[in-house]
This record gives structure tokens, sequence and C-alpha cells, in this order.
């Protein structure tokens, strides 16, 4: 049977009204860049004309950063920085970890402990820099509690919940194994709670750089903080965008990391939570 | 043969008195655990020189000084009006803006990138910048504590308006509401859980960003208060701020989850469906 031509004719003009009129919700992602660029360009233009002590721009922005870099006083303040970043933040994982897990398991712990713990984790830890100061001097001691502060709270009250929704019948199928307390922690405890420290983790990060960044600018002596403290009062503000920026993607490249991590080692999050 | 029984109970009783621990008193153990650590810091910290380490005795008598003096009072009330004002303005342009984003996915699409590349920034790291912008006073405040409680209340709406489930607006539409009678009568209520999930995670981050600015600027308010005290090594005082800022994060946060059962009763049966 062939078509008629008003068949012809209809399908014809279904096909055309399939060719879609050009609508914006298609194409996303050229939004997207068109709202980037648009953003850069505008700066660009806009922040020339402004005074260059308030506002700089991009190109004068990438300009910094190459002679920054250059320099390598930048990479060496970043060094040091990361460095006392990541002492602090292993502190926190360790003692996080540890007060979370006996906090978890054994009543006793948990009572004696648990008053410090919401106290100190409901105080903001940046108010706890003048005084972290103070004891500690201006050099890594100080930045390293306060990392520290800032990163062991989130791991040490994920751990504790954690621990606490593993089923009591896991346990109890360990023990029947004839399984002792520490084969216990380690295989069960441990494994079954991973996602919830994980998630701890990923908090921690985040507030330890936080934590870092106001002790540095605070202190003022060494670390990107102190850059930020330099630039800013010598009205340099197209460095001072240079260390902001670095900081920003440092953010991201850690949280993105420890969401992999996440992924990796904890898979089966949703069906444990579902217990 | 009743004796015997009795003796039984007895013993039954017996062994259900003793079955009773002390775990059965948390409290008495959290009690004996804080007085036993201001006992020792009492001890330990009046040994220690007062200019580093203070002891709970003198952080009293400080907190009387400085309660007495009407100092606290004024400080407060300072940093809380700040509070007020720029979370207040956070929560209504998050929620706003979170709505839009929500709705439209254009708008989404343009504005996500410069969202996202700004909630990465630490926004400590921009308060020099904001101090060279907007000077030392109340209004640098305002901005920081804005950009500290922003982003989470936007990012939570967004994604509340997002989850609404598509069959509720088919439901609205089929009813002829219009546009608005949509987006105000059907998506925000279903949004409403978020948004406050993202408010309480947003006050806690507005209180850091209020002791950031205030310690900076280092004029008027708790963090000030802070910055003096230490420059002025009177520890006891410090440790009255502190204390205070961490009952206010305490009744802030509280008053935040109150506020949210009260408004999201719902919250469990939504994310069901």
């Amino acid at each position: 049977m062939a078509l008629s031509t008003l068949e012809q004719q209809a399908l014809a003009e279904l096909d055309l009204v399939r060719q879609k009129p050009f609508r914006l919700v298609d194409h996303l992602g050229l939004v997207r860049w068109v709202s980037v660029f648009g953003a850069i360009l505008l700066w660009e233009v806009f922040g020339r004309d402004v005074n260059p002590l308030f506002l700089s721009y991009p190109s004068a922005i990438a300009r910094a950063a190459v002679q920054l870099v250059g320099a390598g006083q930048f990479t060496q303040q970043a060094l040091n920085s990361l460095q006392v970043y990541f002492i602090g933040l292993a502190g926190a994982l360790v003692v996080g970890i540890v007060l979370g897990l006996l906090m978890g398991r054994y009543r006793l712990a948990e009572y004696i402990l648990d008053p410090f713990v919401y106290a100190l984790d409901a105080t903001p830890r940046v108010a706890l820099i003048p005084i972290l100061l103070l004891w500690f001097g201006l050099g890594a001691p100080a930045k390293i509690a306060v990392v520290f502060l800032s990163g062991v709270f989130p791991v040490l009250m994920n751990t504790f919940s954690g621990v606490r929704t593993v089923s009591s019948g896991l346990v109890e199928v360990g023990r029947a194994y004839g399984a002792g307390e520490g084969k216990i922690f380690t295989k069960i405890i441990m494994p079954a709670s991973l996602p919830f420290i994980m998630a701890g983790v990923r908090l921690a990060v985040g507030r330890a750089l936080i934590g870092i960044i106001t002790a540095e600018m605070f202190a003022a002596v060494t670390g990107l903080g102190a850059l930020l403290v330099r630039y800013s009062s010598a009205l340099a503000t197209d460095k001072f965008f240079v260390p902001v920026i670095f900081l920003a993607l440092l953010g991201v490249i850690l949280t993105r990391a420890v969401e992999y991590l996440e992924k990796r080692f904890a898979p089966w999050k949703e069906t444990e939570r579902a217990l | 043969m009743a004796a015997h029984d009795e003796q039984i109970i007895a013993d039954l009783g017996l062994r259900r008195e003793s079955a009773r621990s002390l775990y059965d008193y948390p409290n008495v153990i959290r009690a004996l655990s804080v007085l036993c650590f201001l006992i020792a810091w009492e001890i330990y910290g009046r040994r220690v020189d007062p200019l580093l380490l203070t002891y709970p005795t003198a952080v009293v008598q400080a907190a009387f000084a400085l309660i007495t003096s009407g100092e606290l009072r004024r400080q407060m009330a300072d940093s809380l009006t700040t509070l007020a004002l720029g979370f207040g303005a956070s929560v209504i342009l998050g929620v706003g803006l979170g709505l839009v984003m929500g709705r439209s996915r254009i708008a989404s699409a343009a504005l996500e990138p410069h969202i996202n590349a700004l909630y990465a920034t630490p926004q400590v790291a921009l308060t020099p910048l904001l101090m060279m912008w907007f000077g030392l006073g109340f209004t640098v405040k305002a901005v920081v504590i804005f950009l500290f409680a922003f982003f989470p209340i936007l990012i939570n709406t967004a994604s509340g308006v997002r989850n609404v489930s598509a069959s509720t607006i088919e439901v609205g539409r089929a009813y002829l509401a219009s546009r608005t009678q949509i987006l105000f009568k059907v998506v925000f209520p279903a949004a409403v859980p978020f948004i406050m999930a993202g408010i309480r995670v947003a006050i806690g981050r507005a209180i850091v960003g209020m002791v950031v600015a205030e310690l900076f600027t280092a004029i008027t308010g708790l963090g000030a208060m802070l910055t003096l005290y230490g420059n002025l090594f009177e520890t006891a005082k410090m440790f009255v701020v502190v204390i205070v800022l961490g009952v206010l994060g305490v009744v802030l946060v509280r008053a935040t989850q109150a506020l949210e059962r009260r408004m999201a009763r719902w919250k469990e049966t939504e994310r069901a469906s």
C-alpha cells in the first residue's frame, strides 16, 4: 500500500514540527559557557576601569600568578600551608576515629567524654584561634592545633554515630563464631561504620581548610593566609586573587578526592543505611 | 512452700538489684567527669602563669565583671544585630534565588558555575578584600556573614525545588493554578524541609563568619573582645567570650532545629515519594 499524497503531506508536516525551533533549554551547555565567558569578559572590561587598588581583572591576575609562581615565593608558602594542613588533618583523623570508636562501643567512654565533645563541637573553633596562638606561638604548632580542632569533631561525631548504627546482629554473629574484641573491632565495626567515617572526613577536609586559612591570616607570618593579608595590606589586589583561586581549587580537589575514596571504600552506603 | 517461694523472689530481687549498674545513671558519670576536669583545671591552672592559662573560678569572676560592667551585653547586642541582618539577607536572597534556579533550567545553567566557584572558595579568604571594599564597620561584618550563610541555603533550596514531584505540580496545573500559584502554593511548601535543612547548616556557618569578621576588624562585637583581651593577655576574659559563643551556637542551632521540626513535619513521608 503506497502512501497517498495526503499522507505524505501529513508526514512532512510532522517532520517539520519535529524540527523544533531553537530553544535555550536544549543548549544548557552553551548557556553555561556563555555565562562563564561573559562574566570573565565583563570583569576584564569593567575591572580595567576601576581603580586597581580595589578590583583587579582576569588578565592582571593571570600575569600576577605567573610572576608569583615563577618567583617561587608562592610555591614555598603553599607547601608550608599544605604541610601543616596534612599533619593536623592526619592527627584529627586518627584521634577522631579512635575516640569515636571507643565512644560508640563503650558506654563508659561515651558518658565520660560526651559533655566535652558536645561543648567543644558547639563552640565556633575560630573563636579558639586567639587562645591557641597565645599557647603555641605564631608558628606551625598553633596552626596544626587549629587544623586538628577544626577537623577532629566532624570525624569523631560521624564515627560515633556510625558505630552506634552497626546492627547488634552482626556483632553477635561475630561473637558466636568466637571473635575476640579486637577482631570485632577490626573486622565488623570498622568496615560497617566506614561510610559514616568517610562522610565525617569529607566534612573535616573543608573545615580544616577554613581553620588553617583563618589561623594564618590571624598570625600573618607564614602560609597562604599570611600572603592574603600581606597582599591586601599592600593593596596588590591582582596578587591577592592568586591564593584565593588556588584555595578554591584546592578545596574542590580535596573534596573530590574524598568523594572518590568514599565511593571506592564505602560503596555499600545506601543499602547499609536501610538497616 | 510459701517461704521457699519468698526466698526465690528475694533471690530474684537481689539479682535484679545487682544487675543495676553505673550505666543506668549516665548523668552521674557525666557530672563526675566534668567535675574532675574542672577540679584538675583549677589546681593545675593556679600553678601556671595566668597570662597563659586561667582557671575556672577566675573565669567565673571575669564573667561577673564583664556582665556587671555591661560590656558583654553591649558587645553581644552588637554582634547579634549584625548576625540577624546578614543572616536575614542570606535567607531571603538564598531562598529567592534558589526558587528561581530550581524552577528554571536556563537560570540554573547560567548561574551554577559561578555559584559553585564561589561556594568552593573558602569565604574566609575573601575577608581582607571585603574589608578593603566595605571598611571596618557594620557593613563588612554583615557582608561576611551573608557570604558564609548564603550558599547552603541557596543550594538546598534549589535542590528542594528540583525534588518536588512532577505529579504534584501537574495536579496543580490540572486545577488551573497559575504559575505564581504553583510556585507559592505547591513548590515552596514542598521544598520547605530542604530549605530548613539549609538554614540549619547556614546558622552555624553564619556564627563562624561573624567571629571571623569581628576578629579581623577588631572594633566591636564578641570577636573583637577576643582579639582585645588576647592582646592584653587577659585569658580569663577570653574564656568568657568563648563560652558565650559556644552557648550562642547551641541555642541558635537548637532553635533552628525546633523550627525545622515545626515547619517540616512531613519531611520523611515526602522523601519517600
